[in-house]
């Protein structure tokens, strides 16, 4: 027995041969049937089959470039598979890559829309993440996280959960995000009636004096700075109301602080938006409106901005499911919405709303059926025109586009004063809101029966859930500027509520045609 | 027959399409430490091109982007390819310089003489090669533009003869007035197949404007062109030499051998006498 373990123990010179020869014999054998960290097809030196390496696209394009500083959108290099997707949509739908002259100067022209984070087929352009940030906060006990949802993601949102486009999943999204641990949970309807109201008297008061007409409305980010871009002769135009999500933020900061007594550098103010361009907006330098009424200047209105998707992925991340939940109702101090501000998520919404309110404003009365049906702004159409009767005014023209290229044809004849519109809405992107660059991607980018479906439970919120359908009717809108605000256009409503526009024209040269 | 590719520097608009095409042609990997786009885009084994971000002032004394593709120049006459004695290193009469690992030794000789610092070694690996652009050489072969040519958006980078590329530059310059007058390539260390104009001065730019126009194995070749003869002299010199001490050592041996034969004559006869007394010892 002793000598048997003597004999295993030791390597004898033959045995050890005999193990370098059958490492050297697998390897071989490992090698020869494939498997290797190479790619298949070789190195590039060595001709594969038919001399065509096996993983080179069939159409190369090229691709739009991306500032690695773009606070809206980054780009993953191993992803991309230079298809031109991008290139296509942001030349030929939203008309500014190719829209101006090279050099560039110390700026890549980009107005963060994120169609081409929509667009692309591999996911490689997305929009920056804010997930780990907004994490961070709402794991921190000393901050109270308040988070806003906008129009448009209400009916978006199931789309990630397998739910058909166009699901209504307004409850379960409050569900969901009380349940991220979020402290409060506004509804973005909210500001967006302040918008409306606004806005309306800024229009009423231009039609007044009837000086710079037509008033632009402002709420999209991508097409303000588009018009800071290649229009900047016509920024007067713009109204001066900020877009709902800044106001809910200011408000939050201010007002809400107030109300439930938590200082305002505690307070992360939180937004899901269909829309990579919010990340933008939130962060141009005069969105701190709160914090100059407060003394520190650092205080932004809004924090951070999730998109749908990301918002889908932190539910994910949480295991979350949102077909599980029960609905639950927005907190009350802004959780109140009407009609009008809901329907901001569709293209034509916000000049319907906006008419809505404006008969209110000029004859004290609720607009007729028509008003509250006003179809000739809704559907698809590029651009679309619609004639109202506002009594005491006469008829209001007024026009409707989206997706950049038809707000050059509008623009273009507005530069060259022949317009006979009063008050244009620009969105950004192809639909509106509900085909926002940071909605749920689709099989399909282009694909309208999504859109008509989102829009679709858009106006179906609007004209059957909502009891309230003009945003005059929002008790809590009432409530604050009884309590806060005082009266549309006030002192503190002006700082508040209103902001202004930079002449972007010195960061590029805009080509001549 | 020498192809070229035009680099219109204030034409890129730093997209990085190149370099990703560069990767998906040759089927090279993604290396999160190096970058092949942006300000830290550094060549590597992995990165055969990059586009480098630059900050400048334009012409109005303004901050500006400008956007440097960098990639093997491929010299119409290559410090690599003279460095190189194992002949891993090939300039291809199309005009593309072109390595064949299977001949490389490894001695990375080509990297000390580029004198654009292009070649890379692959460091990581157990039996590394040298890796740099090839000009798509299989592309140009079969009459194609390279995958980065084909792939700019904006028309930023040319391919075509490379005389025509030069006089195309020159309309270029002479049409307009913003790009600065020369052309990076024609003439730096004996001309590149890879041309660059700009608007702004190249040493801004990053690149290394005092290479000279002499071609780099016209230095050695100046000193190492005698070496075939200075070989057929010093071979006919040590034969001679050989023959020499060949001969002589002949003559020694042979006298040695005609003394040594006398020296066993007398030898033989004292023992033949010996022993004639020993056998009449014997006998008595």
């Amino acid at each position: 027995m002793g000598i048997f373990t003597e004999k295993t123990s030791t390597l004898s010179r033959r045995k050890f041969f005999k193990l370098l020869g059958g490492i050297g014999m697998t390897g071989a054998a490992a090698s020869i049937s494939g498997c290797t960290t190479e790619a298949v097809g070789g190195k590039g030196w060595i001709p594969g089959q038919y001399q065509v390496p096996g993983n080179w696209p069939v159409k190369v394009k090229g691709r739009i470039p991306i500032d690695p500083q773009n606070p809206s959108i980054v780009r993953d290099d191993q992803k991309c598979i230079l298809c031109g997707q991008c290139l296509d949509v942001c030349e030929k739908v939203q008309t500014v890559y190719g829209y101006y002259d090279l050099p560039i100067k110390k700026d890549i022209t980009c107005v963060h829309c994120g169609q081409c984070a929509l667009w692309c087929p591999t996911a490689s352009i997305k929009e920056r993440d804010d997930i780990q940030s907004v994490l961070r906060v709402l794991d921190d006990s000393n901050m109270h996280v308040i988070i806003q949802t906008a129009p448009a993601t209400r009916v978006s949102l199931g789309e990630e959960f397998g739910l058909p486009p166009g699901s209504i999943v307004e409850g379960q999204q409050v569900a969901a995000l009380k349940k991220l641990g979020f402290d409060s949970v506004f509804d973005t309807n909210f500001s967006a009636d302040i918008t409306i109201l606004e806005e309306a008297a800024e229009l009423l008061n231009r039609l007044e004096q009837s000086n710079i007409l037509p008033q632009f409305t402002s709420c999209c980010p991508g097409w303000v700075k588009f018009c800071e871009y290649y229009y900047p002769d016509l920024l007067s135009h713009l109204s001066s109301v900020k877009s709902p999500q800044q106001i809910l933020g200011a408000l939050a900061k201010t007002y809400y602080s107030e109300r439930v007594g938590i200082a305002p550098e505690n307070i992360v103010s939180v937004a899901v938006m269909p829309c990579t361009a919010k990340k933008f907006e939130c962060q141009r330098p005069e969105m701190n409106s709160a914090g100059r009424i407060i003394g520190n200047p650092r205080i932004r209105d809004v924090d951070f901005i999730l998109t749908t998707r990301e918002l889908a992925s932190l539910m994910k991340l949480r295991k979350i499911d949102l077909n599980g939940l029960d609905n639950e109702a927005y907190d009350q101090l802004m959780g109140e919405s009407s009609g009008a501000g809901v329907i901001f998520g569709a293209t034509g919404g916000v000049m319907e709303a906006a008419v809505r309110s404006l008969y209110f404003l000029v004859s004290k009365q609720r607009p007729p059926e028509q008003l509250l049906e006003l179809n000739a702004v809704r559907g698809l159409d590029g651009v679309k025109e619609a004639e109202v009767i506002i009594p005491g005014k006469g008829s209001l023209k007024v026009a409707v586009c989206h997706g950049l290229k038809n707000a050059r044809m509008i623009l273009e004849k507005v530069r060259a004063g022949n317009s006979p519109w009063s008050f244009i809405e620009f969105m950004g992107c192809a639909g509106g809101c509900i085909g926002g660059g940071g909605q749920p991607r689709t099989s399909l980018a282009s694909a309208d029966e999504v859109r008509r479906a989102r829009m679709a439970s858009l106006y179906n919120l609007d004209g059957r859930v909502y009891r309230k359908r003009a945003s005059f009717e929002n008790q809590k809108v009432q409530n604050l500027y009884k309590e806060y605000l005082g009266h549309p256009g006030s002192e503190l409503a002006e700082t508040l509520l209103h902001t202004h526009y930079i002449d972007r024209a010195k960061d590029l040269t805009i080509r001549k045609k | 027959m020498t192809k070229g590719i035009l680099v219109d520097i204030p034409k890129c608009i730093g997209c990085g399409s190149c370099t990703v095409a560069c990767k998906l042609w040759n089927q090279v990997d993604f290396d999160d430490r190096y970058p092949s786009s942006g300000k830290e885009a550094v060549l590597s084994d992995k990165n055969w091109t990059i586009i480098v971000s630059c900050e400048v002032i334009d012409k109005e004394s303004r901050p500006a982007w400008r956007f440097i593709k960098q990639q093997c120049l491929h010299c119409q006459q290559p410090a690599c390819v003279s460095a190189c004695f194992s002949k891993a290193l090939q300039k291809n009469s199309d005009g593309a310089v072109v390595y064949y690992p299977h001949l490389c030794v490894g001695c990375r000789y080509c990297m000390v003489a580029c004198p654009f610092d292009i070649p890379r070694y692959e460091w990581d690996k157990t039996f590394p090669l040298v890796t740099k652009c090839q000009m798509c050489s299989i592309r140009i072969s079969q009459g194609e533009a390279p995958v980065c040519v084909m792939v700019c958006p904006t028309g930023a980078i040319e391919f075509d003869e490379r005389d025509s590329l030069l006089k195309k530059a020159q309309a270029k310059m002479n049409k307009d007035s913003n790009y600065i007058r020369g052309i990076y390539g024609e003439k730096e260390v004996g001309g590149t197949g890879w041309l660059y104009i700009s608007d702004i001065a190249f040493d801004q730019l990053g690149f290394k404007t005092n290479l000279g126009s002499d071609s780099l194995p016209i230095y050695s070749h100046n000193y190492l062109k005698y070496i075939p003869g200075i070989a057929v002299i010093w071979g006919m010199v040590l034969t001679v030499l050989y023959y020499y001490s060949k001969r002589k050592k002949e003559l020694l041996t042979k006298n040695q051998e005609l003394e040594d034969s006398s020296d066993n004559k007398q030898e033989k006869e004292v023992i033949r006498e010996k022993s004639f007394e020993t056998s009449k010892d014997k006998h008595n």
